[in-house]
């Protein structure tokens, strides 16, 4: 059973590192970014990129991949997603799946689907660590958790003390009004996509040096949308619960039933918060309405 | 008017009467996983295919003609592979299929239609390439459902040397893997090896521990995996991961040399049926040369390609010229071809065996105690009937 709570917390911060950039992205913009899965893998290719120019400095690779997906984050609202500013949502989300498609091409165009492992260039090991109650996880396991902590702490920090924070909660809601007091909103939604697209590299960096490296690793930002979804979409605080119950659900049905369903697991959760609370467990019932 | 749809007719006799010498020569149509999620095992064949017969080309071709190859990329997917075989049949002596098993209804459709000799050569060999085999219907693939695990079983046997085993079996959520290793645990109990039911892996997880720890709580000594190599790998790594003791048997993919040689373990053992480049045989060092610059994937990643290439041409040069594809497909079902250490031994066909007559295997596992890789005994020959 413990070995149940820690895998499931494992993949909760996981999706939740994943989840994060779709809320952020979302309570700024109102823009569902279906490329985020797609910036977690160019976030690892951006490790794989820089460890293989500089090998053996872990510190410098992992700060330079996140800092530079950080920045394609920064530069792909600049270029792409301001333009979409006026025009239907559906628009811009249909940009952000053709965003996916061409960041994947782009990336097999360069690195070809060959699975790649980072570790070896950063010069680190990935040995296994036993827990308290007998379970075992992978050092990059426990790296994520802490990561994923790590990050939620910075961002609820961030966006209730700082003041760039504060402005960027206050774009989100009333763009308008925030440009009426100065607040230069359209800085504020590309640091926005700047930090999705940061906590996208911190999956992909943990995630290639832990399980893999391929082109196609995108598909898990699909099950992290569930995520999103369940825990609501405009609220960076659901994100946690809606990890986890959705991780839960899909661990416990490898363990206790078909092994099949967790596969599908997220987005039975899904469709049941759907159903009951189409806002998600945290998320603003007039946001919905608004969409 | 009448003098632009003259010109336009005389253009167009031109274009055609430049065209035609072109047809003369041997023209092979191939589709293959090139992109997509299951590229990093199909690619290689293709880009294997590319630089064998640039050199047969350069060479002056095949009975004096050249080899003309039209690839096309399905992305392992069927709907793409439907609109390839259309294209490709049309004017090719033969079509290679170099795939997922998702692609082979299409192909093999199209083939039956077009009476359409089809070769394939980098994905798991079909039931119809097996005795009685389907007079259509060729593989040159190392690995062929069923005597897979037929061999895998019995090296497992071997390996626990009378003792009573516990065997688990890993498979991936696509149809071939799980037929198989379905397959395999009912013959498992029919060796008498205890086996454990199999556990069916997601191709995407996120995490491969859960499915580790369902193998591991039941109880396995050994688990065979016959997937996808990064559900293989995905699956074992996150055993080691828990502290399981067991040892771990999967099908060695062309990933094997450089897998192998990452996780340097030595529970950790690969089967197949061609030999790895770490065995610095001749031919090897000739294919590193000869693809030196012109491949994506590194020269051991040529070999599934290059066999069947090598297959390829020697049907051709028997099929002789003229070569229309109803006899190239009765040159093919005699052919016997020396694979120069790749494979264990020649790939021969008959009239009806198309897969071959004997299947060669070897494991390979990384060695702790030379700290390299290194094979665990020499090849063993499985005759097919």
């Amino acid at each position: 059973m413990t070995q149940v709570l820690a895998t499931t917390v494992v993949v909760a911060s996981l999706y939740a590192l994943l989840a994060a950039g779709y809320v952020l992205v979302y309570r700024a913009t109102r823009v569902l970014n279906l490329a985020q899965g797609d910036m977690m893998t160019l976030g690892g290719y951006f490790l794989f990129l820089v460890a293989a120019a500089v090998p053996g400095q872990p510190a410098l690779s992992i700060v330079t991949a996140a800092l530079f997906s950080a920045l394609a984050g920064f530069v792909i609202y600049r270029l792409l997603m301001r333009s979409m500013a006026g025009h239907p949502i559906f628009a811009a989300v249909l940009v952000t799946v053709t965003l996916g498609i061409l960041l994947r091409a782009a990336i097999v165009l360069v690195y070809t689907d060959r699975i790649r492992h980072p570790l070896p260039l950063l010069g680190l090991s990935n040995p296994p660590r036993r827990l308290p109650g007998g379970a075992v996880v992978s050092t990059f396991d426990l790296a994520t958790v802490g990561v994923a902590a790590a990050l939620f702490l910075g961002l609820f920090a961030f966006l209730r003390l700082s003041p760039l924070g504060i402005q960027m909660r206050a774009a989100g809601e009333k763009a308008l009004l925030a440009a009426q007091r100065g607040i230069n909103f359209q800085l504020l939604f590309a640091l926005s996509w700047a930090l999705a697209g940061f906590a996208g590299a911190l999956a992909g960096i943990l995630y290639a040096n832990n399980v893999r490296l391929d082109p196609s690793l995108g598909v898990l930002g699909l099950k992290a949308f569930a995520v999103a979804l369940v825990g609501g979409l405009d609220s960076l605080g659901g994100v946690i619960p809606g990890a986890l119950i959705v991780a839960a659900v899909e661990v416990l049905s490898v363990r206790y039933g078909d092994p099949l369903l967790a596969d599908v697991s997220p987005f039975l959760c899904l469709l049941a918060m759907l159903l009951v609370r189409p806002w998600g467990l945290f998320g603003t019932r007039e946001e919905l309405e608004r969409v | 008017m009448a003098r632009p749809a003259l010109t336009l007719f005389a253009a167009l006799l031109a274009v055609t009467t430049t065209v035609t010498p072109a047809l003369a020569q041997y023209r092979i149509g191939m589709s293959a996983a090139i992109t997509g999620p299951a590229s990093s095992t199909y690619a290689p064949t293709y880009e294997a295919y590319k630089a064998y017969f640039k050199r047969v080309n350069d060479a002056g071709g095949v009975n004096g003609q050249k080899v003309e190859l039209t690839y096309e990329d399905d992305r392992g997917e069927p709907q793409r592979a439907a609109a390839n075989a259309k294209k490709l049949a049309e004017g090719s002596i033969l079509m290679v299929n170099a795939s997922t098993s998702a692609t082979y209804k299409p192909f093999m459709t199209e083939s039956e239609t077009e009476k359409l000799p089809l070769l394939f050569g980098g994905g798991v060999c079909p039931r119809e390439a097996f005795p009685p085999a389907s007079p259509l219907i060729f593989c040159s693939t190392s690995f062929g459902s069923k005597w897979d695990s037929r061999f895998a079983l019995g090296f497992i046997k071997e390996q626990a040397g009378g003792k009573k085993v516990k065997v688990g079996f890993a498979a991936q959520d696509i149809p071939l893997s799980r037929i198989e290793l379905e397959f395999a645990e009912q013959l498992a109990k029919e060796m008498g090896l205890e086996a454990i039911p199999v556990v069916v892996v997601p191709g995407n997880t996120p995490d491969f521990t859960p499915f580790a720890q369902k193998l591991k709580d039941a109880g396995a000594d050994w688990v065979l995996s016959w997937a996808l190599w990064h559900v293989e790998v995905g699956v074992f790594e996150a055993l080691s991961r828990i502290g399981w003791q067991g040892s771990y048997l999967l099908y060695g993919h062309q990933q094997t040399q450089d897998e192998l040689a990452r996780l340097k373990a030595g529970n950790l053992f690969a089967f197949g049926g061609n030999t790895l480049f770490m065995e610095s045989l001749p031919i090897h060092a000739e294919i590193a040369n000869l693809v030196k610059g012109q491949t994506t994937h590194p020269a051991h990643y040529m070999a599934e390609g290059w066999v069947s290439a090598m297959v390829l041409e020697a049907g051709l040069k028997k099929c002789g010229w003229p070569c229309p594809k109803d006899k190239l497909a009765t040159a093919l079902a005699s052919v016997s071809v020396d694979t120069r250490g790749l494979r264990g031994g020649p790939i021969e066909w008959t009239a009806d065996n198309h897969y071959r007559k004997n299947t060669y295997y070897k494991v390979y596992r990384w060695d702790p105690s030379k700290n390299a890789i290194a094979p665990v005994g020499g090849w063993t020959r499985l005759e097919i009937k």
